[in-house]
C-alpha cells in the first residue's frame, strides 16, 4: 500500500530525512520509534503533504500513485489520515462544524453524497461516546482550551469518523493517562482491517502492549537504522537507542 | 462652488488623513454639484421624520443641526448640502427598527435625536457607486439607547466619506456595528463624546476589501467620570488594498473610573495588501483602565494545513478561517444583516 524509497526531505535548508526506506502492506500495523529530533514528525508531515517539506530525492508511492504530487486535501480524500503530535487550535470554528465540513469535503471529493447536519451529528455522537468525548467538547472551538489528552482523543475521533485507508499516528499516546491510552488503543484496534494500514509513531513500548505491531522500524538521523518484530520494542526499552543503533551498524 | 469646497478639503499632511488622500482621489470634480439622497424605510410608530430640504425647520432640528460636526469634510457637507433627513424619538418611547439608505452623488446630511429614555434600532445602508459625502449627527439623551448597524457595500471607483458625530448624555448607550467592503476611497469617521456619567459606546466592525481602500477613524472622548467604551475591529485585505483603523481615545481631566478598550486586527492576503492600525490614547485623568492593541498578520499556516489535511480544499480552509476571524467582531444585532455580504466578499477574496 505504501512504498517509501530512498526518501530525502529538506525543511528550509536543512536535510532532515536522508534516504529513508519503508514499506507497509494493507492490513498491517507498523510502529516507528526513534530518538527526539530523528525525523519522525517530519516523515508524518511529508506523508500528509505539508507545505515547506521538500522531497529532494526518492519516491513515496501510495496504492501505485505518486503521493508527493498530491495536495493535502487530495490525500485525505484518498484515505490518508495523520493524527498530529500537536493538533492545532482554531478559534471561532466549533468542533462539530469542523467535523461536518471535513467529512463532507472528503465525501464530495470522492463523489459521495454529502450528509446533512443531523446525519453527521448522529455518526459523531455514536463515535464520540466510545472515546469519552463529551457533547460539550463538540460545541467548543476546535481544540481551543482542550487538555492534551482531549486533543488526542479528538484526533482519534476523527480517525474513526473518516475511516482512512492509511492512518499515521504521531505520538498519539504522549500525555495520555492510562484510561485514555486504552481508549485510544481500542479505537485503533477497532479499525484494524485487511484493507487498512497504520503507522504508529511512539516513544513508549507501553502503547505497543495494546496496539501490537506487525513490525517495528527504528528511525535515527533521518534513516531507518533497525527493524524487527514486536519484541524489538522490549529490546529498545532495555538497551536504549544508542546500543541498538550500534548493534545494527 | 466646487472649487471652494475643494480648497477646504484636507490634504495628506493632516495627520488624520495620512492614509486617505481625499484630494487626490476626488480630483478636480470634488464631490460634484449634485445632491445625494437619504431615504427611509417604512416609518415605525413613534419615529418622527423631517426632510431637511424644507426650510421651515422645527426647533428640535435647528437646536442641534450643525452643532456636532467636527471635521472639515463634515463642514463642507454642512455648507453645501441642501437635503437629508432628521429623525426624532420622543421621551421614553421605544421604537423598533428603521432603515435609512443613502444613495446618489454629492453631499447629504442626517440628524437623529433620541430624547431621554428613548430607544431605537437604526439600519443604515449605502447604495450605488457614487461619490458621496454624508454628515450625520446623533444626540442621545439621558438613558437613551441606540443600536446602529451600518452596511457599506463595495462601491468601485467612488469616493465615499461619512462623518458620524455623536453625543451621549448620562447613562445613554450606543452600540454600533460597521460592515465595510471598500471603494477607491472609503472612509467612516466617528466622533463620539461621552458627556454624561455612566454613558457607554461599543463599536465593532468588519471589513473585507479586494484591491480597494477602507478607512475607519474614530475619536472617542471620555469627557466625564464612569464612562465606558469598547472598540473591536477586524479586517481582511486582499490584492492591492489598504485597510485603515485610526482610533484615538481621550480621557478628560478628572474623568476617573473610565474603562476603555480598543482592538484592531487585520489579515493580509498577498504581499500587496496593507493595513495601518493605529490605536492611540490620550489620558489626562488618574484612575482609568485603558487597553489597546493592534495586530496585522497572515492566515495561519498551521491552521490551513490542519484543515486541508482533514479534507477541506485550500479555498474552503481559507474561507473558514477568515470567516471565524471576522465573526468574532460581529455582534448578534448585526449578524442577520451583514453575514451574507461578508460571506460573498470572502468568496471573492478566497477564490
Ligand atoms: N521548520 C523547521 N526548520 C528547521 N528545522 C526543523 C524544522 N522542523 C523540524 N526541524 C528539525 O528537524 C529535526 C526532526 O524533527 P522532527 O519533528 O521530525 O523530530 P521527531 O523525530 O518527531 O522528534 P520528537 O520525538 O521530539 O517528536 C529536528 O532536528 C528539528 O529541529
Ligand atoms: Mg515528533
Amino acid at each position: 500500500m505504501l512504498e517509501i524509497k530512498n526518501l530525502h526531505v529538506k525543511v528550509g535548508d536543512k536535510e532532515i530525512l536522508k534516504g529513508l526506506n519503508l514499506s507497509l502492506a494493507a492490513g498491517q500495523v507498523h510502529a516507528i520509534m526513534g530518538p527526539n529530533g530523528s525525523g519522525k514528525s517530519t516523515l508524518s508531515y511529508v506523508l500528509a503533504g505539508r507545505a515547506g517539506y521538500d522531497i529532494t530525492q526518492g519516491t513515496i508511492t501510495y496504492n501505485g500513485e505518486d503521493l508527493g504530487a498530491l495536495a493535502p486535501e487530495a490525500r485525505a480524500a484518498k484515505g490518508v489520515f495523520l493524527a498530529m503530535q500537536y493538533p492545532v487550535e482554531i478559534p471561532g470554528v466549533t468542533t462539530m462544524m469542523f467535523l461536518k465540513s471535513a467529512l463532507n469535503a472528503q465525501r464530495r471529493a470522492r463523489g459521495e453524497k454529502e450528509l446533512d447536519a443531523i446525519g453527521v451529528l448522529k455518526i459523531v455522537r455514536q463515535k464520540a461516546a466510545t472515546l469519552n468525548v463529551s457533547e460539550e467538547m463538540l460545541k467548543r472551538a476546535l481544540n481551543v482550551g482542550f487538555s492534551g489528552g482531549e486533543k488526542k482523543r479528538l484526533e482519534i475521533l476523527q480517525m474513526k469518523l473518516f475511516e482512512p485507508k492509511l492512518a499515521i499516528l504521531d505520538e498519539t499516546d504522549s500525555g495520555l493517562d492510562i484510561d485514555a491510552l486504552k481508549l485510544v488503543a481500542e479505537g485503533v484496534n477497532s479499525l484494524r482491517d485487511p484493507s487498512r494500514a497504520m503507522l504508529v509513531i511512539t516513544h513508549y513500548q507501553r502503547l505497543l502492549d495494546y496496539i501490537v505491531p506487525d513490525r517495528i522500524h527504528v528511525l535515527a538521523k533521518g534513516k531507518i537504522v533497525a527493524e524487527g518484530g514486536k519484541e524489538l520494542a522490549k529490546e529498545l526499552e532495555a538497551k536504549g537507542y544508542d546500543q541498538i543503533i550500534k548493534d545494527a551498524a | 462652488m466646487t472649487s471652494a469646497a475643494v480648497i477646504a478639503l484636507p490634504t495628506r499632511r493632516v495627520e488624520e488623513w495620512k492614509y486617505s488622500d481625499l484630494r487626490a482621489a476626488l480630483g478636480d470634480e470634488g464631490f460634484g454639484s449634485g445632491f445625494a439622497r437619504a431615504a427611509l424605510g417604512p416609518l415605525p410608530q413613534g419615529l418622527e421624520c423631517f426632510y431637511l430640504d424644507d426650510a421651515n425647520r422645527p426647533a428640535w432640528v435647528t437646536d442641534v443641526y450643525g452643532t456636532l460636526k467636527s471635521n472639515t469634510v463634515s463642514a463642507v457637507s454642512l455648507a453645501l448640502a441642501k437635503g437629508g433627513v432628521a429623525l426624532r424619538v420622543r421621551k421614553n418611547q421605544a421604537v423598533e427598527a428603521v432603515t435609512l439608505n443613502f444613495s446618489g452623488a454629492g453631499h447629504v446630511r442626517a440628524l437623529l435625536v433620541l430624547e431621554e429614555g428613548a430607544s431605537l434600532t437604526l439600519h443604515e445602508s449605502l447604495s450605488g457607486s457614487d461619490t458621496r459625502n454624508i454628515g450625520f449627527e446623533i444626540v442621545l439623551g439621558a438613558n437613551a439607547q441606540l443600536n446602529h448597524v451600518r452596511l457599506s457595500p463595495a462601491a468601485g471607483a467612488a469616493v465615499q466619506v461619512e462623518e458620524v458625530a455623536i453625543t451621549l448624555a448620562r447613562h445613554a448607550r450606543y452600540h454600533f456595528h460597521n460592515a465595510a467592503f471598500g471603494s477607491k476611497l472609503s472612509r467612516l469617521e466617528m466622533y463620539i463624546a461621552l458627556e454624561g456619567e455612566g454613558a457607554e459606546a461599543h463599536l465593532t466592525g468588519v471589513c473585507v476589501i479586494n484591491n480597494d481602500h477602507a478607512d475607519i477613524t474614530t475619536r472617542m472622548h471620555h469627557a466625564v467620570a464612569q464612562t465606558h467604551s469598547t472598540q473591536f475591529f477586524k479586517k481582511v485585505a486582499a490584492g492591492k488594498s489598504r485597510a485603515v483603523y485610526q482610533g484615538k481615545v481621550s480621557v478628560a481631566v478628572g474623568a476617573d473610573g473610565v474603562d476603555s478598550r480598543q482592538t484592531a486586527k487585520a489579515i493580509l492576503l498577498g504581499s500587496q495588501a496593507e493595513a495601518d492600525l493605529k490605536p492611540e490614547l490620550e489620558i489626562l485623568a488618574d484612575d482609568v483602565k485603558c487597553a489597546h492593541g493592534a495586530a496585522v498578520g497572515d492566515l495561519d499556516a498551521d491552521s490551513l494545513f490542519y484543515l486541508r489535511a482533514r479534507g477541506l480544499s485550500e479555498n474552503e480552509a481559507r474561507n473558514l478561517l477568515l470567516h471565524a476571524f471576522l465573526e468574532e467582531a460581529i455582534p448578534e444585532m448585526a449578524l442577520g444583516l451583514v453575514l451574507d455580504q461578508v460571506n460573498d466578499a470572502l468568496e471573492r477574496v478566497s477564490a
